[in-house]
C-alpha cells in the first residue's frame, strides 16, 4: 500500500468485484451490464492486461434481492480482499451496499441512470442524472405532445425521486400531473391492465414512466393491449432501453419515447466497432443498451486509471479518476471533478420497428453533471 | 449514581443455564464473590452511561477472560457471557466484546458501516497480527491480552463515544439530506406566493412560517401544501 510503485515486479491479477443479477426480475437489464464489463475486462486483458498484470473479475450473482448485494459487497472486501466494485442497477441496491464501501474503504463504479441527490466519496458515478436526461425530455415533450402527464413508476426510490424531479420541472412550466402510480417491482402482467385503463380514462398527452426490470414489458403490452396509439399519446421513459424492447416486442416498443446518453444507433466510428465486437460475442440480434454502454466505458476508465496509480488503492484511484476522459461509444466522456459523477450525453430516441432507438434529440457534446440540480435552469429555456 | 436501574448484583440464581445450540454459556454474570461486591462499591459508574448499559462479552473464560469480566461488572454494566463463540454475534447489546479470530467478519451480523452495536476486538496475542482482518471488522476499538482495568474502562468508553458519533454523523447527513429537499420546496412555494399573491419575499417566507406555526407542522409540509393545492386549483 502507500505510493506509487513502477518497480513491482509481479504477473498476479489486479482482482475485482462484480454485482449484477443473472437471476430474478432485474436480469433482463443487469445481465447486459454484467456482459459490458466483462467484454471490457477482456479486451484490456487481450492486450496485455494493465501494466502487464491481468484483471481477474470476482462475479457474484445478486438473485435481484437487495439485501444480497450489501452482502456480496462485504463478501468481496471482507473474504475476497477486493477494493473496486462494479456494480448494481437500482438505487435501493446502490445504497445497500454505500455504507459497506465507504465503511471499507471501497470504491463502487455504478453504471445506471439514477436520481441524483448523492454524492459519496466511495462511489463513481457513470450513469447519467436528472439534468442530463430528464431535463430535455421534458422539454421535447411538452412542445410535441402537450402538458399533461400520467406518472407511473415501480414502487422504489429511483421512480419515487427521479418523479419528484419531474414533477418539478412540468409544474415550472405551466404542466400537470394528472395521475401518478405505483406498482411494486415484482408486479406481473394482470396488474398492468387494470392501470394502463386509469391511465386512458384520464386522458394525459404523455405517460412519463419509470416502471424498470421484467414489467417494463407488462406495461407497454397492456399499452398495445388496450389500443392506445403512441403518435398521440405516447410512453416517454428514462430506463427503457433496447433489452426491455427486445423483451416486449418490436411492434409493442414501436413509437415509444427513451431519453438516455447512448443508444445503439450512435453513429461514431468507436460505436460501430463496439457494437460489432459485442454482437460477435453474444449474438447478432442482440442489442446494446445505454446501461451496457456505461458498464463498459466505466471499466475502461478504471483501466486507464489503474495504469497511473498502479495500486488499487481508492484514494489513489478515485484521485487519478477525476478529470479522466474517455473516447466511450457515446462520444467523449469524462469524470466531473466537483462531483465524481460522469459527463455524459443528452440524446433522445424515439423506437422504431427494428426494436432500434431513431435519435431526434442529440446534445452538442457531453453534459455536465449536475447531481444536486443546482445549476439547472428554472424553466426550460435556460438550459 | 447509586446502583439503581443496573443488573448487578447478577441473576446467576434466576437465570438458569441456557444450552442452545451456539450458545454455551450464556447467562447473565454475577460477583458471586463477595470480593467483586466490595470493589464495585468502591468505583463510580462509568460516566455517561444510560441505567441499563449492556455488554457481551463473547471470550474464553480463562483468566484473561475472567478478568476482563470482573473490571467490567466493576464498571457496573450489565455484563452477559457468552461462549462458546456463537456463529452469529447477537444484535441486541450496546457494546461487544469479541475474541478476534480469523471468521470474526463472517459472524458479524450487520453489514460493515451500520453496525448495531460498539464492537470491541479482543486480541490474545496467541496469532501474528493481522491488519487486514481488525480493518474487515470495521471495529470501534481493541483489546490486549493482558488487559488492565484502565485499558478495559477507556477502551469501552472510547467504543461507545467512536459508536454513537458514527450514528450521529450518519443522522446528520440524512437530515441535511432531507434538509436539501425542503429547501427546494420552500423556494418553489415561495416564488408561487410571490407571484399569486403578490407579496414581497420576506412576505411569502413569513407567510409560511406562520401557517407552520399554527398548524404545528414543518415549514416543508406547508410549502408541499402550498405546491400542491396550487397544483390543483390551475
Amino acid at each position: 500500500m502507500g505510493a506509487l510503485n513502477r518497480n513491482q515486479r509481479t504477473s498476479a491479477p489486479w482482482r475485482v468485484g462484480v454485482l449484477f443479477s443473472k437471476t430474478g426480475f432485474m436480469s433482463v437489464i443487469e445481465e447486459t451490464q454484467l456482459r459490458g464489463t466483462l467484454i471490457a475486462i477482456d479486451e484490456i486483458n487481450d492486450r496485455g492486461g494493465v501494466n502487464g498484470r491481468p484483471i481477474e473479475p470476482i462475479v457474484y450473482d445478486p438473485g435481484s434481492e437487495i439485501r444480497s448485494y450489501g452482502q456480496y459487497a462485504k463478501r468481496l472486501m471482507v473474504e475476497d480482499g477486493v477494493s473496486t466494485i462494479f456494480g448494481c442497477y437500482t438505487s435501493s441496491s446502490r445504497k445497500a451496499v454505500l455504507p459497506v464501501v465507504e465503511r471499507l474503504d471501497g470504491l463502487l463504479w455504478y453504471p445506471t441512470l439514477y436520481e441524483g441527490f448523492e454524492f459519496s466519496p466511495n462511489v463513481i458515478y457513470t450513469g447519467a442524472t436528472p439534468n442530463q436526461n430528464s431535463v430535455q425530455l421534458c422539454k421535447a415533450l411538452m412542445s410535441q405532445f402537450g402538458n399533461r402527464f400520467f406518472f407511473v413508476g415501480s414502487d422504489y426510490v429511483y421512480p419515487r425521486e427521479s418523479n419528484r424531479v419531474m414533477r418539478e420541472l412540468v409544474r415550472n412550466n405551466g404542466g400537470t400531473v394528472v395521475g401518478e402510480r405505483y406498482l411494486r417491482l415484482e408486479a406481473d402482467r394482470s396488474e398492468f391492465v387494470p392501470l394502463v385503463r386509469e391511465i386512458k380514462e384520464a386522458q394525459p398527452d404523455v405517460i412519463f414512466s419509470t416502471v424498470v426490470g421484467e414489467s417494463t414489458t407488462f406495461l407497454y403490452q397492456a399499452y398495445h393491449d388496450l389500443g392506445l396509439n403512441p403518435k398521440t399519446v405516447p410512453i416517454a421513459s428514462l430506463t427503457t432501453t433496447e433489452a426491455e424492447i427486445r423483451a416486449m416486442g418490436y411492434d409493442v416498443g414501436e413509437g415509444h419515447y427513451t431519453a438516455a446518453s447512448y443508444f445503439q444507433g450512435v453513429e461514431t466510428a468507436r460505436n460501430n466497432s463496439f457494437v460489432s465486437h459485442y454482437q460477435k460475442r453474444y449474438g447478432g440480434d442482440e442489442p446494446t443498451n445505454m446501461c451496457l454502454e456505461a458498464s463498459y466505458f466505466q471499466v475502461n476508465l478504471f483501466a486507464r486509471t489503474l495504469e497511473e496509480t498502479n495500486s488499487l488503492d481508492t484514494r489513489q484511484l478515485r484521485t487519478f479518476v477525476m478529470g479522466a476522459e474517455f473516447e466511450a461509444p457515446q462520444g467523449s466522456v469524462s469524470i466531473n471533478p466537483v462531483w465524481g459523477h460522469a459527463d455524459v450525453w443528452t440524446r433522445i430516441g424515439r423506437a422504431n420497428r427494428q426494436g432500434q432507438f431513431d435519435i431526434v434529440f442529440e446534445s452538442q457534446a457531453s453534459v455536465k453533471a449536475d447531481p444536486y440540480l443546482i445549476g439547472y435552469g428554472r424553466c426550460l429555456e435556460n438550459c | 449514581m447509586q446502583r439503581t436501574g443496573t443488573r448487578y448484583p447478577a441473576r446467576e440464581e434466576q437465570v438458569p443455564d441456557m444450552s442452545r445450540a451456539d450458545y454455551g454459556h450464556d447467562r447473565w454474570i454475577g460477583g458471586q464473590r463477595p470480593e467483586n461486591r466490595v470493589a464495585v462499591e468502591e468505583r463510580p459508574r462509568q460516566a455517561g452511561l444510560p441505567a441499563e448499559f449492556t455488554v457481551a462479552v463473547i471470550v474464553e473464560r480463562d483468566d484473561n477472560g475472567e478478568f476482563l469480566i470482573r473490571e467490567l461488572q466493576r464498571q457496573r454494566v450489565a455484563v452477559r457471557h457468552i461462549w462458546p463463540k456463537p456463529a452469529q454475534i447477537p444484535l441486541q447489546y450496546d457494546a461487544i466484546f469479541c475474541l478476534l479470530s480469523d471468521d470474526l467478519p463472517q459472524r458479524i451480523p450487520w453489514v460493515p458501516g451500520e453496525p448495531s452495536s460498539a464492537l470491541i476486538l479482543v486480541d490474545d496475542g496467541k496469532a501474528p497480527l493481522n491488519l487486514k482482518l481488525v480493518h474487515n471488522c470495521a471495529a470501534h476499538g481493541m483489546l490486549h491480552y493482558p488487559a488492565t482495568a484502565r485499558m478495559i474502562q477507556s477502551v469501552l468508553m472510547m467504543a461507545r463515544e467512536h459508536f454513537q458519533y458514527e450514528r450521529r454523523l450518519r443522522g446528520r447527513i440524512d437530515k441535511l439530506d432531507e434538509n436539501l429537499r425542503t429547501m427546494r420546496l420552500v423556494e418553489r412555494a415561495k416564488a408561487l406566493l410571490i407571484r399569486l399573491k403578490n407579496l414581497s419575499e420576506e412576505e411569502a417566507y413569513n407567510f409560511l412560517r406562520k401557517q407552520a406555526m399554527e398548524k404545528r407542522v414543518t415549514i416543508g409540509a406547508v410549502a408541499a401544501a402550498v405546491i400542491d393545492s396550487h397544483e390543483l386549483l390551475s
